[in-house]
């Protein structure tokens, strides 16, 4: 398993996993970042410090810790 | 006549302000929840013989809360009375919107469920299936558009409706295993005489599965707990062996999870996607155009803010001033006569003085959120601000400190995450104010060269802001030490403001502002005035006017005047105070007028040029005054002006804005550092710089 900060831009994939530890697991979850949804890497900074995924349909930005949390096959 | 008590509830940007706006007839009532500073919208709706009040909770993401406003939201809707909830989701995102719903349908309370926007989603070609929804949810639901005023109204009777009905039968059971654990467990629950209802104690049961703690310290004192809690134990064990998860909760986001999406691929054909954002999102978050858009944008926020909200602020200024001057002519003469019109009056106008400023900025911020780029700032700048222990949405809030820290402590509300908002917070009084300005300006020209009093200023300016963000990596490691920083935000699609929302917010913060802030900050002012008014000293006075009576020309009956002024100022409170703390500036280098005018600056900044220019009696004078420079000139050394300077950088700010800060800040322990550290700072960093100084022989 991969995560998604290994991913490109545009690159589709159905989440595995999510390694976070609670209260981030919750929070992610309630956003729709949960096990078996799609996720499409929509972008990052310019740093990769920052990144946004799209998930179902939901616009979500995450540091890059919890982007590394979000594991892919 | 009947009442109904509504808990309106949905995740947050689903729209659910501009339901409320949307409700015709409605009246809207505006507070906080108790306890807290998190706004609290009410409306009441009169229909036939129901009186229905709707109480619009904050936006919540899911049960598991974690935000301050999620938690006043929970505590809503576990422990108050209400008859039923009207949960609101956005149609575009309706999979993720309804596991927070299935969350709310395990409570089991009587309850709509409101699908918003559907606008967009029939625009793009899409549909959702309202009555298959409803039969699969087991409640009703309605399809409405607060930007058309679709369906809206429909709400209203609706809840009238089901007020009237029994509670339906569920229709949402998750996996076997786990029914039958929680069937298991909430017959344990029943057997206490605190729980007869089944299905409030199947909720409770999902709960405590889920390890919430909010219901567990509800559960924890009754005595069934010991018995149950051994067999949820082994029930928890059972289930994450079962399904090879980490947690129940887990396993509970799964099911959730699943059935959403099996729901709508049931109930709703889904919309072409649309593009829109996806296109202003390639400019706006470029990543080497997004900065400079955004900082254009913030350059235009800023400029609107103190230059448009500078032209009423000098009206506003006068019409008080001129008010104050006519109540002091009808009104009898004497103390009472003073307190109204030198001191109530100037310290309420010396408030509404603000307001301009405030709406402006708040329209400004407004605007952002509700376009969606608020997101898209935060996302550009997270990763510089994360470096100081910051997030990407304290920008706004800092640079708001370099107009005025009142407004700026109040844009600190946008920053949903407690820790990050105290930290920015305690920062922002480094960001320097435009009241500073005056003083800085008087002291440069004082001890500087003209040609460099710019770069001195920027200097400054510079300075502090560094130090802002120094200070707030400090605060991070020290008082919040080890604590994870996550960083998890929605990214919403960009949409047009609704002019209605964004009047009806708008004129929300003005009464908020002046309520609350006007009490905080007409009260310090009263005092301030006090302090430098009393005691009196009569014979000094009448000693005085005789004196100017027998002075030979115009001139030398000014300065007597002034030096009247100077006296009259020494021997009040304030100056009395500025004597005994003499010895705690004095290492700085500074007299008695210096200190007294330090402290008079907690009034207001700009109060230390008028304080300064009469301690050293040369009445009326500004920051251009070129008697007031040679004075201090005279009076002053370098390394004093310097301390001066790094002092009013640094200690705390104006009442004005110390009082905003309590307002938005509960904890009496915060208060009392916010109060504290600031002066301790300054005085460290004046007196290491006043010894620098003097060793190179300054």
């Amino acid at each position: 398993m991969k995560s998604i900060v290994q991913m490109k831009i545009g690159e589709e994939a159905v989440i595995k996993k999510i390694k976070a530890k609670e209260p981030v697991k919750s929070r992610l979850t309630a956003m729709g970042v949960a096990k078996g949804n799609r996720l499409k890497l929509l972008d990052y900074t310019l740093k990769k410090q920052t990144w946004e995924v799209d998930v179902e349909g939901t616009r979500v930005a995450l540091r890059k810790e919890e982007a590394e949390s979000i594991l892919i096959d | 006549m009947k009442k109904i008590k509504v808990a309106l509830v949905g995740q947050p940007n689903v729209g659910k302000s501009s339901i409320i706006n949307s409700i015709t007839d409605a009246k809207l009532h505006v507070g906080n929840f108790a306890g807290v500073t998190v706004e609290k919208k009410e409306v009441l709706v009169k229909k036939g013989d129901y009186e229905i009040d709707i109480v619009d909770l904050p936006g919540i993401y899911s049960l598991n809360a974690y935000t301050p406003e999620e938690h006043v939201a929970k505590k809503y809707l576990l422990e108050e009375d209400y008859d039923l909830i009207i949960n609101v989701v956005d149609a575009n995102v309706l999979q993720r919107n309804l596991i927070f719903t299935m969350q709310l349908l395990d409570m089991n309370k009587k309850m709509i469920l409101v699908v918003n926007m559907i606008d967009e989603v029939e625009k793009n070609g899409g549909k959702i299936d309202a009555d298959k929804l409803s039969s699969l949810l087991g409640i009703p639901v309605i399809l409405t558009s607060a930007k058309e005023n679709r369906g809206v109204d429909e709400i209203i009777d609706k809840v009238i409706e089901v007020y009237n009905l029994p509670k339906p039968k569920r229709k949402i059971f998750y996996n076997e295993k786990i029914e039958e654990e929680i069937v298991k467990l909430s017959n344990i629950l029943m057997k206490s005489p605190h729980f007869n209802d089944k299905e409030e104690s199947r909720f409770f049961i999902i709960r405590l599965l889920e390890k919430d703690e909010d219901i567990y310290k509800i559960v924890h004192d009754l005595p069934i707990f010991l018995e149950l809690h051994e067999e949820l134990g082994e029930s928890i064990k059972k289930l994450k062996l079962e399904f090879d998860e980490e947690s129940v909760a887990d396993i509970f986001t799964d099911e959730r999870n699943s059935l959403a999406k099996s729901i709508v691929m049931q109930v709703m054909i889904l919309p072409q996607k649309e593009s829109l954002t996806d296109k202003i999102d390639k400019i706006l978050i470029h990543p080497i155009f997004g900065l400079p858009i955004f900082l254009f944008f913030m350059w235009l926020l800023f400029q609107l803010t103190f230059q448009v909200g500078s032209i009423p602020m000098e009206y506003i200024d006068q019409t008080v001033t001129n008010f104050a001057q006519w109540l002091k002519m009808i009104l009898p003469k004497g103390d009472l006569n003073s307190v109204i019109t030198d001191g109530v009056i100037p310290a309420v106008g010396a408030i509404i003085m603000f307001l301009p400023n405030i709406l402006i900025l708040f329209l400004g911020i407004n605007l952002l959120e509700q376009t969606g780029y608020m997101a898209r700032a935060a996302f550009l700048l997270d990763g510089f601000l994360k470096k100081f222990g910051l997030q990407g949405k304290a920008f706004i809030p800092l640079v708001s400190g370099f107009g005025c820290t009142v407004p700026a402590y109040m844009a600190a509300r946008t920053l949903k995450n407690p820790k990050d908002r105290l930290i920015t917070m305690l920062v922002l009084g480094f960001m320097n104010c435009s009241a500073r300005l005056p003083v800085y300006v008087l002291f440069i020209a004082a001890f500087f060269p003209a040609h460099n009093a710019g770069n001195v200023l920027f200097v400054i300016y510079i300075s502090g802001a560094i130090l802002g963000l120094v200070v707030a990596k400090i605060l991070r490691i020290v008082l919040f030490k080890g604590e994870p920083e996550p960083f998890v935000m929605e990214m919403p699609p960009y949409r047009f403001p609704s002019v209605k929302a964004l009047l009806m917010e708008l004129w929300i913060k003005a009464k908020i502002f002046i309520k609350k802030a006007g009490t905080f900050i007409a009260g310090a002012a009263m005092i301030v005035w006090f302090l430098s008014s009393y005691p009196t000293d009569d014979s000094l006075k009448t000693e005085y006017i005789k004196k100017i009576e027998v002075a030979a020309n115009e001139d030398e009956k000014k300065a007597l005047r002034n030096e009247l002024a100077a006296k009259e100022l020494e021997s009040s409170y304030l100056g009395m105070f500025g004597k005994a703390i003499e010895p705690i500036f004095s290492p700085l280098g500074f007299d008695w007028r210096l200190s007294v005018a330090t402290i008079s600056g907690l009034a207001a900044k700009e109060v230390i040029v008028s304080t300064l220019a009469t301690l050293y009696a040369v009445g009326e004078a500004d920051e251009h005054s070129t008697t007031l420079i040679n004075k201090l000139r005279e009076n002053i050394d370098f390394k004093t002006a310097i301390a001066l300077i790094v002092i009013i950088m640094i200690y705390s700010p104006c009442i004005a804005a110390m009082s905003t800060f309590y307002a938005e800040v509960p904890q009496w322990a915060w208060r009392a550092f916010y109060t504290i550290y600031p002066n301790v700072l300054a005085w460290t960093l004046a007196f290491i710089v006043y010894r620098v100084l003097s060793l190179f022989g300054m």
